[in-house]
């Protein structure tokens, strides 16, 4: 190490009235000019000031100062400041020490001679801190300028429009074999009644055809590595086993497929192929074989498709295929999955087979689904009653505490849907309407005037058992009316269960691939609930739509818009600059013991095998220190919070 | 002779208990003059030996401000300090250094009174237990 | 390593000869071709006392004498010297229980692998201190054989082991039993995994029933042992209840860091006392002198067995060795053994336990309640 006396200047600030009188600041002074190291100290009224600054910088370059200690306020008020001065004055920014005699000495200390001793000690614990301080570097790491989009349902394909609009390269991998997500599957939304697919097929197709949106549907990220700006990504591109390139998407394949197969997207209400395209719709509209039912595949023999197909697109041979791509930012959008309500066994669903959840539902209201959007029930007939059920699984201690935030709206777009399409008698069963939001409790009225009944209460159990003879075959939903404190009996035809809303399947695994955090109902944890709501821990990877909570289709389109933006605000300067107070480990001490791989949050550090030692990556390290006072060598440390720094500290004021 | 007067050393987090006590101090909120504050990133960064070097030099009490669970600035920080503490402990008690004279609290940013609140009790249940030995012994 | 319900107990003949017994039974690993190598305590031509050595000759076994009551070291430190990375070698180690419990946080802390390891440990009456055992060993030739007769030489083994009551061997594929075992005829040989059972079966020993008074000698000796350790636990208080008391106890330490170089869990390469953190300024130590009016030097001798605690109590084996090495003869075991105990106790911690049990400080998700 070369020893460079340090030449400290220690300036204290009065802060007009502020600091002084209670602190005897000219004492306090006397007393720096005492200290090892002290060249110069000095009191003046506003340290903050231009001629307060100017002291520093003019002792700087006089006086060959290459230390500065100010006494002043909290250093989370004017540490920038006075950092600036010195950089002017030619020395490291990081050659300062503040120490805060206003906020936590002079306005909290009720006595004058305490506090200035108070003073005196803080100074004397930022002159020998300061002394051992070292100028830091930080580096300007360049960025890739392309965007990775995990999920292609509303909310991924909204943030990579926004995205690729600013001229950024997206990748948008989807594992389903079209992109569209939940909301492809709904008939219309809440509040305004525009039907879906109106309003989501365009997007739907921009995506496909904005030439840098990537698309990578019938496809998963298997592997996240690197940081900020770098991230190398592997992405699995399943066997579709219909060649992209020639296929027409004329849809001859399937009417030929002689296997039926419960459509997913038609929540099982329907059949598709082996060989399908799950909708009319899908973007891209290349189909896919299934491999468990397609009969060539388990019984060796079939092959129609192949036969029929003009273009020579089917293509039995077809592998795994592993596409890395390199990106400088990601964007969470893995949604939700809605709650299964089987456990909920009073509510007789997956027995009766006129309770349906609120997807079935949606299904069964769609143009495209299995009823061609007429509301029918199993016999083809209309129902004449209907109940809708609020809240299951959601705002239930046994199963999802918490509100899915979705729930009040569709339940009422389903009664309006209800009523407007059969007339029938609608039942709603509410624990509390919940309808903030742009022209929601308009919409709340709206249905109240439709003549729904609004039942404040929970349902306990829905039953084949019915009270009078002339409800044989009905449904009878048994709940109390809490408003009328009255238990209710109401017999009916169908019901909709409004389940709630959970992290989709497999959003745990994405988490951990992206290191970022799960809250313990496992939505992905946002930065910081107010200030930071798209931003995660790790930094470079953002949240979009439902995966961080559940949210409705507005929400979550602004959401990803501002995921966008911030993603494109991270790479649009080319570069990000990595932060000068981080950890740094010593290859001559580091024992390998790997402690601090295990204890880092941020996967940081990372264990170099050939050298034997932990390694420090500092475009992922974020200075928190777990690794430093996990370490028994010291062989890691924080710049600019040591353990020479901070001991002499100690020392100082003990 | 004069009453006594603890040493108190805090060690606190930059961005809750710090902040909280910068919050004390623009709410104008009086506490003991006793006690001395070094500002850490995150209780995270608390070593062992900065514990130990506090009461070997005579402080007659250890203070670790952290944000509340969950809250964590570095995600959970604050809960391997909260981990490490009772290891610490029982080595100061070994040596006769009773364990209420090392305290670990959580103080949210926005917790300005009870910054003060904390402090305030921590120095009065110091007070009540009189000097560390290490103050009056000859530490060498 | 799963342990076995059923513990089958296997002897070896001794014919007044234990240390023959051993080594005939480890030569027999490496002539069947069943190890490569085996790491035991042997003596060399140089000296009576045993150093751990590495055999791969069958003609060299010999010299092993793990049951002699000594152990310069522990050595789980050289045992790391030669599994440091996958060898593809199968080394047969055999170790005291305190050196087991080392080797098994060393594992937990990176600093060597067992997959090519299979472990015997031996039931442990103890060892001596280095004088003690040349003394004693100048006046009987065969003192291996004589520990294990003479209530009286057993006696003469070190504070530390005095006090331990982790005295059979856990974590071992293969134990040697020798406790309530009469060792002139016979000593036991236990496979507690499936790997020790494999490698006991081929050796051909025959099975037998458990010695009678095994368990009542076991039962006996723990008793002893705690009895032992409480008081000695007691005496330690008294001696280190204040920290002006605890600097008289460590007054004569010279900072030679004997105890850490010794020391099996003190892992690190370089120890943070000899790094820049505690290589002060004058300044700092003028300013020491001027706040207290008197420092001594070298400065730093509290602090660094202080230190030392936190960074290892968690961890301590109780091995002693610490003690065994203090050129100050500061009895610096019987300290940080009572306080790895009481840190232990707290997270509900035993070092060397198990391989699959995380270090305490590693589990932070669940924050210790008291």
């Amino acid at each position: 190490m070369i020893y460079e006396k340090p030449r400290i200047g220690v300036y204290i600030c009065h802060c007009g009235s502020n600091i002084s009188p209670k602190v005897d600041v000219e004492a306090v002074a006397r007393f720096a000019a005492g200290l090892d190291n002290v060249a110069v100290s000095r009191d003046y009224k506003f340290m903050c000031s231009n001629p307060g600054q100017d002291f520093i910088v003019n002792d700087i370059k006089q006086m060959g100062l290459n230390r500065v200690v100010v006494a002043s306020c909290s250093p989370r008020m004017h540490e920038p400041t006075f950092r600036k001065a010195c950089e002017k004055a030619g020395i490291s920014p990081h050659y300062f020490q503040m120490a805060n005699i206003r906020e936590q000495t002079s306005w909290v200390t009720a006595d004058s001679a305490h506090a200035t001793q108070k003073a005196k000690d803080q100074v004397a614990a930022a002159a020998a801190r300061v002394a051992g301080h070292a100028a830091l570097t930080s580096r300007e790491v360049a960025v890739q300028k392309s965007i990775l989009v995990i999920g292609a349902g509303i909310a991924g394909i909204q943030a990579s429009l926004t995205a690729a609009e600013a001229g950024y390269d997206v990748h948008l991998v989807e594992r389903e074999p079209s992109i569209g997500g939940h909301m492809a599957k709904f008939d219309k939304t809440f509040p305004t009644l525009d039907c879906a697919a109106c309003i989501m097929t365009p997007k739907m197709v921009e995506a496909a055809q904005k030439e840098n949106i990537h698309l990578h549907t019938w496809s998963e990220v298997v592997s996240v590595e690197g940081f900020v700006g770098n991230y190398k990504v592997r992405v699995r591109k399943k066997p579709r086993y219909v060649d992209m390139e020639k296929c027409t998407g004329c849809g001859v394949c399937q009417q030929k497929c002689p296997v039926k197969v419960p459509s997913e997207f038609d929540e099982g209400l329907a059949f598709r192929k082996a060989v399908y395209s799950p909708f009319p719709q899908a973007v891209p509209n290349t189909p896919v074989i299934d491999k468990d039912h397609c009969i060539y595949f388990q019984k060796g023999k079939c092959r129609a498709c192949e036969k029929f197909c003009e273009a020579a697109a089917i293509d039995f041979n077809q592998a795994d295929e592993f596409i890395d791509i390199v990106v400088g930012a990601v964007i969470a959008a893995t949604g939700f999955k809605a709650f299964d309500p089987s456990p909920l066994t009073a509510y007789g669903y997956g027995i009766f087979p006129e309770v349906y959840t609120s997807l079935e539902f949606e299904r069964l209201n769609n143009a495209t689904g299995p009823t061609a959007g007429k509301i029918l029930m199993k016999n083809g007939q209309p129902p004449r009653k209907v109940a809708i059920v609020h809240c299951v699984g959601s705002r239930d201690r046994h199963y999802r505490k918490y509100c899915s935030r979705v729930c009040c709206m569709y339940s009422m777009k389903f009664a309006h849907l209800v009523r407007e399409k059969t007339g029938a008698e609608v039942w709603e069963f509410y624990i509390d309407m919940r309808s903030p939001g742009k022209l929601y409790e308009e919409f709340y009225n709206r249905v109240q005037e439709e003549g729904v009944h609004l039942v404040r209460g929970r349902v306990a159990q829905i039953t084949d058992i019915t009270d009078h003879p002339e409800d044989a075959g009905c449904l009878t939903v048994v709940a109390e009316n809490t408003l009328a404190r009255r238990v209710l009996r109401v017999p009916v035809d169908m019901v909709i269960l409004s389940v709630g809303l959970e992290p989709a399947a497999g959003s745990d695994a994405v988490s951990r691939m992206l290191g970022i955090q799960r809250d313990a109902d496992g939505w992905y944890n946002e930065l910081h609930a107010k200030l930071a709501p798209v931003k995660t821990a790790a930094s470079g990877i953002f949240l979009a739509g439902c995966c961080q909570g559940p949210k409705d289709i507005p929400d979550t389109v602004a959401q990803a818009s501002a995921a966008a933006g911030e993603a494109v605000s991270l790479l649009s300067r080319g570069t990000v600059r990595t932060l000068a107070e981080i950890s740094y480990i010593d290859p001559d001490r580091c024992s390998g013991c790997r402690i601090c791989v295990d204890m880092c949050p941020y996967s940081a550090i990372s264990f170099d095998d050939g050298a034997g030692v932990a390694v420090v990556n500092d475009a992922l390290c974020q200075g928190c220190g777990s690794c430093a006072a996990a370490c028994p060598s010291s062989a890691a440390g924080i710049r600019h919070f040591n353990d020479g720094q901070i001991m002499a500290e100690l020392e100082a004021l003990t | 002779m004069s009453a006594f007067e603890p040493k108190i050393i805090a060690m606190v987090c930059n961005w809750c208990t710090y902040t909280a006590a910068d919050l004390a101090g623009t709410s104008r909120l009086m506490y003991p003059h006793n006690v001395r504050i070094i500002r850490l990133m995150c209780t995270g960064m608390l070593d062992a030996k900065y514990v130990l070097k506090a009461f070997l030099e005579g402080a007659d009490g250890v203070f670790i401000g952290g944000c509340h669970p969950g809250d964590c600035h570095y995600i959970n920080g604050n809960l391997k300090a909260a981990r490490r503490i009772p290891g610490i402990a029982a080595i100061l008690e070994q040596f006769g250094f009773s364990s209420e004279r090392l305290e670990l609290k959580w103080i949210g940013a926005s917790e300005g009174p009870e910054f003060q609140e904390h402090i305030t009790r921590f120095v009065e249940t110091i007070r009540a237990l009189g000097p560390s030995q290490a103050a009056t012994a000859m530490i060498l | 390593m799963e342990k076995n319900s059923a513990m089958t107990v296997f002897y070896l003949k001794t014919d007044k000869n234990p240390k023959a017994g051993v080594s005939a039974f480890l030569g027999r690993m490496l002539s069947q071709s069943l190890a490569d190598a085996v790491l035991v305590s042997a003596r060399t031509p140089h000296s009576p006392l045993p150093m751990p050595a590495v055999i791969t000759d069958p003609e060299k076994i010999e010299a092993a004498d793990p049951l002699a009551p000594a152990a310069p070291f522990n050595a789980a430190r050289q045992a790391v010297s030669i599994l440091r990375h996958e060898s593809g070698r199968k080394i047969v180690l055999v170790l005291r229980p305190c050196e087991i419990r080392a080797l098994v946080e060393l594992v937990k802390l990176k600093q060597c692998v067992l997959d090519d390891a299979v472990i015997i440990g031996m039931e442990c009456r103890g060892r001596m201190e280095t004088p003690i055992y040349l003394e004693k060993a100048a006046e009987n030739p065969d003192l291996t054989a004589a520990f294990y007769r003479d209530p009286g030489l057993q006696d003469a083994v070190c504070a530390s082991c005095r006090i331990c009551t982790r005295f059979l061997p856990q974590a071992a594929d293969i134990a040697i039993r020798v406790i309530g075992e009469p060792t002139d005829e016979r000593i036991g040989i236990v496979p507690q995994t499936p790997a020790g059972q494999d490698l006991v079966g081929r050796l051909g020993l025959s099975e037998g029933p458990d010695s009678p008074g095994r368990e009542d000698a076991v039962a006996n000796m723990r008793d002893l042992r705690e009895q032992e350790r409480e008081r000695a636990f007691q005496e330690t208080a008294g001696k280190t209840d204040t920290i002006e008391k605890f600097q008289k106890y460590v007054a004569q330490c010279l900072n030679c860091y004997n105890c850490r170089v010794a020391c099996p869990v003190c892992y690190c390469r370089e120890c943070v006392f000899l790094t820049d953190v505690f290589a002060h300024d004058p300044q700092v130590l003028m300013r020491r002198a001027a706040k207290k009016g008197m420092i001594k030097l070298p400065a730093d001798t509290t602090m660094f067995h202080l230190t030392r605690m936190a960074h290892m109590a968690h961890a301590c084996v109780a091995c002693g060795h610490c003690s065994s090495v203090c050129p100050s003869h500061i009895p610096v075991a019987d300290i940080f053994i009572k306080v790895g105990n009481e840190v232990q106790k707290r997270y509900g911690y035993e070092p060397g336990r198990d391989l699959e049990e995380p270090m305490p400080l590693m589990v932070y998700d669940k924050p210790v309640v008291e």
